[in-house]
């Protein structure tokens, strides 16, 4: 009777004590989502990095709205992307320059960034910020910036303070103009009918890249979302 | 219903947490050069995932220390007596929590799943199941 009544008392300790184990377990929850959250970087208007290396990864390759390259270039790579994206940020830092640096910085190509905004009402803002800033030069140098200094998918924080921030970085002369033709009808008609064109060619994520060239059956082919520059170059090796 | 004897608890929660460990050392390894796991299904998911910045905590991968969880959970189950019911409680606890948040992150803020993501939250989850019941049913009892 008495062992009973002991055991019964140990096993109401060990109760409590999983009781403040369970407490525990929740207060180190809280701190993994609390070190999460405060461990993602970017997106912070007040310190947009990276401008000047930008700048000099770019200069000396001709720019005309979102095109980077020769005008001229028979092969054109055309990147269909979301500012927000991260794996186009992904792309944009990892892939892309290998790509620049062999086949569109000599003429063989250019490459062209249409905006396919999947992820929210923000990815349209970047869009028309991008196109206004290419509209003045440095649409190239905005996307990559923007890249750069990308924040958490979704977070809120593409906001008129951090594209302004970027747009600056990037070295857009007329702010004003800038402003005026980001929120422009014509603008917002153009991320629209590029989201459109991504829908139509039936791509489903970002990024997705389409090749067009003169040995391109039907002058078109899209590539979907290739896993090395080394097949980017093949494809455009292929085109031209 | 008669909860399942202690010995047969601790054979499931061995054998998943094992698995967990083999699924979270798939994705660390898919990572580690900067590449994401293999989706069966395609469509992206887990290079979105593995791109994200969610993907490391305190400059840790989430999978890292998911092999670490992992590891611990499947020396609670060796672990006989209160001491590895307890154990086994808390850190099932802390794994099905994150689990919650990594999958809302999924799909709310990400906005894309990762299957193998989803096999971990599963697998956390029958572990935390486990070590629930062995934890009510058996603490107290003679090991």
């Amino acid at each position: 009777m008495s062992t009973g009544g002991v055991d019964q008392e140990r096993r109401q300790r060990l109760i409590k004590l999983a009781s403040a184990t369970a407490f525990l377990a929740i207060v180190v929850i809280a701190v993994l989502i609390v070190v999460s959250q405060s461990g993602s970087d970017g997106g912070d208007a007040s310190s947009v990095e990276g401008a000047a290396e930008i700048r000099k990864d770019l200069s000396g390759i001709p720019q005309r709205g979102l095109v980077l390259g020769d005008p001229g270039a028979k092969v054109k790579l055309i990147e269909f992307g979301d500012l927000q994206c991260p794996v186009c940020k992904g792309y944009a830092e990892e892939i892309l320059p290998e790509v620049i640096g062999s086949k569109v910085r000599n003429g063989e190509a250019r490459l062209e960034f249409r905006n396919f905004t999947i992820i929210n009402e923000e990815s349209i803002d970047a869009a028309a910020a991008a196109i206004a800033a290419g509209e003045q030069g440095r649409g190239w140098d905005f996307i990559e910036l923007f890249y750069k200094n990308q924040g958490i998918e979704a977070s809120g924080y593409v906001t008129d303070e951090f594209l302004t921030a970027i747009a600056e970085g990037a070295g857009v002369e007329d702010i004003e103009r800038w402003n005026a033709s980001r929120q422009s009808g014509r603008t917002l008609a153009k991320v629209e009918a590029e989201t459109s064109e991504a829908g139509d060619l039936g791509l489903s994520g970002t990024p997705s890249f389409v090749v067009e060239g003169p040995l391109v059956d039907g002058g078109k082919r899209v590539l979907g979302t290739p896993g090395s520059a080394g097949e980017l170059e093949d494809a455009i090796e292929g085109a031209g | 219903m008669q909860a399942p004897a202690e010995g047969t608890l601790r054979t499931i929660a061995t054998f998943v947490a094992t698995l967990g460990a083999g699924v979270a050392t798939y994705i660390a390894i898919a990572e580690a050069d900067g590449g994401a796991p293999a989706c069966f299904a395609g469509g992206g998911g887990c290079e979105t995932v593995a791109a994200s910045s969610h993907s490391e905590l305190a400059g840790i991968g989430v999978a890292v220390i998911g092999i670490g969880g992992y590891l611990l959970l499947l020396g609670a189950a060796l672990l006989r007596g209160d001491a590895g019911r307890l154990a086994g409680f808390g850190l099932a606890l802390v794994g099905f929590g994150f689990s919650v948040y990594l999958t809302y992150l999924e799909l709310f803020v990400i906005d894309a799943i990762c299957q193998w993501c989803v096999a971990s939250a599963a697998l956390m989850t029958v572990l935390f199941t486990v070590n629930a019941l062995r934890m009510v049913r058996y603490v107290g009892a003679e090991p």
